[in-house]
């Protein structure tokens, strides 16, 4: 009687009516800022190329996303995980709650057997939407008191606070790129790619060149479109050497100094 | 009195907020309601348990990243998730290409737009691919291969490296400490990303105070 209950009519009327909440929320914000950022003077160019960039920008890490559907697809079928990662997840998240979800079923296969049971579904889809709506309690709370002090400290010290902006960013992208050259995976099971090794350091190495060269192109050249397809075409580049070492140098690639 | 755009902004994220907590609180609910099932709520409990520590990065991440985002890439960002292998990076790529500062009004025009383009784009891709794997499992299969999986692995990595490109060579002095610190930090002990990124964060803007109060910078 249940055997199609994860991918059944009502579920993908679920996940229709999130990608029409989230797409109607999007448009919304973005046609309220692109009047506020046509009354500040905000060039249409500019305003233009934030959407441009952010889209094609996008791309890559969308696919990624999708495979994470695909590898949750074995236990809990296409869309719930697809749910999930739309609203609130996070690939790191969604994979680890549904795993904590059945183990706490007594399910010990983890994410690789199909779930038949449709109360151990229900409860899996308890277990990763409780477990992800914190922020979504506080944000309404608390955001506007945050905003609130950050644009006083603004006002009085911009220099600095320009200062502390920055190193913000900057820790933020160190954590990530601290992971890149010493941090282990984040599984448990020995995965090529998935610690510090030959393949993570190719990834940021060749980022961080191919973005070199195009900001080195468009000092000379001067052009928006090179500006807004600088980031996206820099990933998309330095996936694709990841994928030829990969392909064509498997042993050096397999080499990691964190598991 | 009336209101600014800063204003009118938390009101309307507020209200999707709320509006966004009550929908996804009903689709649990709809499954059980449709499957006529009720799960037993010491699973659920222990399940939760096992995952509390996400409750903490949670308030973390609430704290951390809405002044980056700003307060509409906020309200945004954290209805769809993704926040730093997407939202984040976007926000920062938008700003630095329009060249806007965080926490001005032109700021949070371009993050907002940027976040929304994001957001728009992510979810179309997802249903795409998602449906071309669901009906082509071969397409499946090549993806999540051993030629293609490690370098979607990667994804992360040629993010942060594009943005790093960028960020560090303009602001080398106050880009050294961390990133040795956070290195050093790994070889020792590997928190996991949601510790990692509050710390190197805190580090980050230790670092540049001390440097920036020394005049260094």
């Amino acid at each position: 009687m249940f055997s199609d209950f994860k991918s059944d009519g009502f579920m993908y009327l679920i996940i229709l009516a999130v990608i029409i909440f989230v797409c109607a929320q999007a448009l919304f914000f973005m046609k309220k800022a692109w009047g506020r950022g046509k009354e500040l003077g905000i060039t249409t160019d500019k305003l233009k190329n934030a959407v441009t960039s952010s889209a094609i920008f996008s791309f890559a890490p969308a696919i990624g996303i999708a495979v994470t559907v695909i590898t949750l697809s074995v236990a809990l079928g296409y869309i719930l995980p697809w749910i999930r990662l739309t609203v609130i997840g996070a690939i790191q998240y969604e994979t680890t709650a549904a795993i904590a979800a059945l183990e706490a079923a007594g399910m010990t296969g983890g994410i690789s057997q199909p779930i038949t049971d449709p109360e151990i579904f229900s409860a899996i889809a308890w277990v990763m939407t409780i477990g992800s709506i914190l922020p979504l309690i506080l944000i309404p709370i608390i955001l506007k008191k945050i905003q609130k002090g950050v644009s006083d400290v603004a006002s009085k010290n911009s220099k600095w606070m320009d200062v502390m902006t920055a190193a913000a960013f900057i820790g933020l992208i160190a954590a990530f790129i601290g992971r890149g050259l010493a941090g282990k995976g984040s599984s448990k099971e020995a995965i090529i790619g998935d610690g510090a090794g030959v393949l993570s350091l190719t990834a940021l190495i060749a980022s961080i060149g191919f973005m070199l060269i195009f900001t080195l192109i468009n000092k000379k050249l001067k052009k928006n479109w090179i500006d807004a397809l600088a980031m996206p075409l820099s990933m998309v580049l330095a996936m694709v050497v990841v994928v030829l070492i990969n392909s064509f140098l498997p042993e050096i690639a397999a080499i990691e100094w964190r598991y | 009195m009336n209101k600014t755009y800063f204003d009118k902004v938390h009101t309307w994220g507020r209200i999707w907020c709320i509006a966004a907590l009550i929908f996804f609180l009903c689709i649990p609910l709809a499954i059980s309601l449709h499957l006529k099932v009720w799960p037993d709520p010491a699973i659920v409990g222990k399940g939760l348990a096992s995952i509390a520590f996400f409750f903490v990065t949670g308030i973390i991440e609430v704290v951390a990243y809405s002044p980056m985002l700003g307060a509409g890439g906020t309200y945004l960002s954290f209805v769809t998730g993704n926040i730093m292998n997407l939202k984040m990076p976007c926000a920062l790529n938008a700003m630095e290409n329009a060249k806007v500062k965080a926490n001005t009004e032109e700021g949070e025009v371009i993050t907002t737009i940027a976040i929304c383009a994001s957001i728009i784009t992510t979810t179309i891709v997802i249903a795409v691919f998602v449906i071309i794997f669901a009906l082509n499992p071969q397409f499946s299969e090549i993806m999540s291969s051993d030629t293609f999986a490690p370098a979607f692995q990667q994804v992360t990595y040629t993010i942060f490296g594009s943005l790093a490109a960028t960020y560090f060579v303009k602001h080398w002095k106050i880009s050294i400490f961390p990133i040795a610190a956070i290195t050093l930090l790994l070889v020792f002990v590997d928190p996991g990303i949601g510790v990692l990124i509050p710390v190197g964060v805190v580090l980050s803007m230790l670092g540049a105070h001390v440097m920036y109060k020394k005049k260094l910078i």
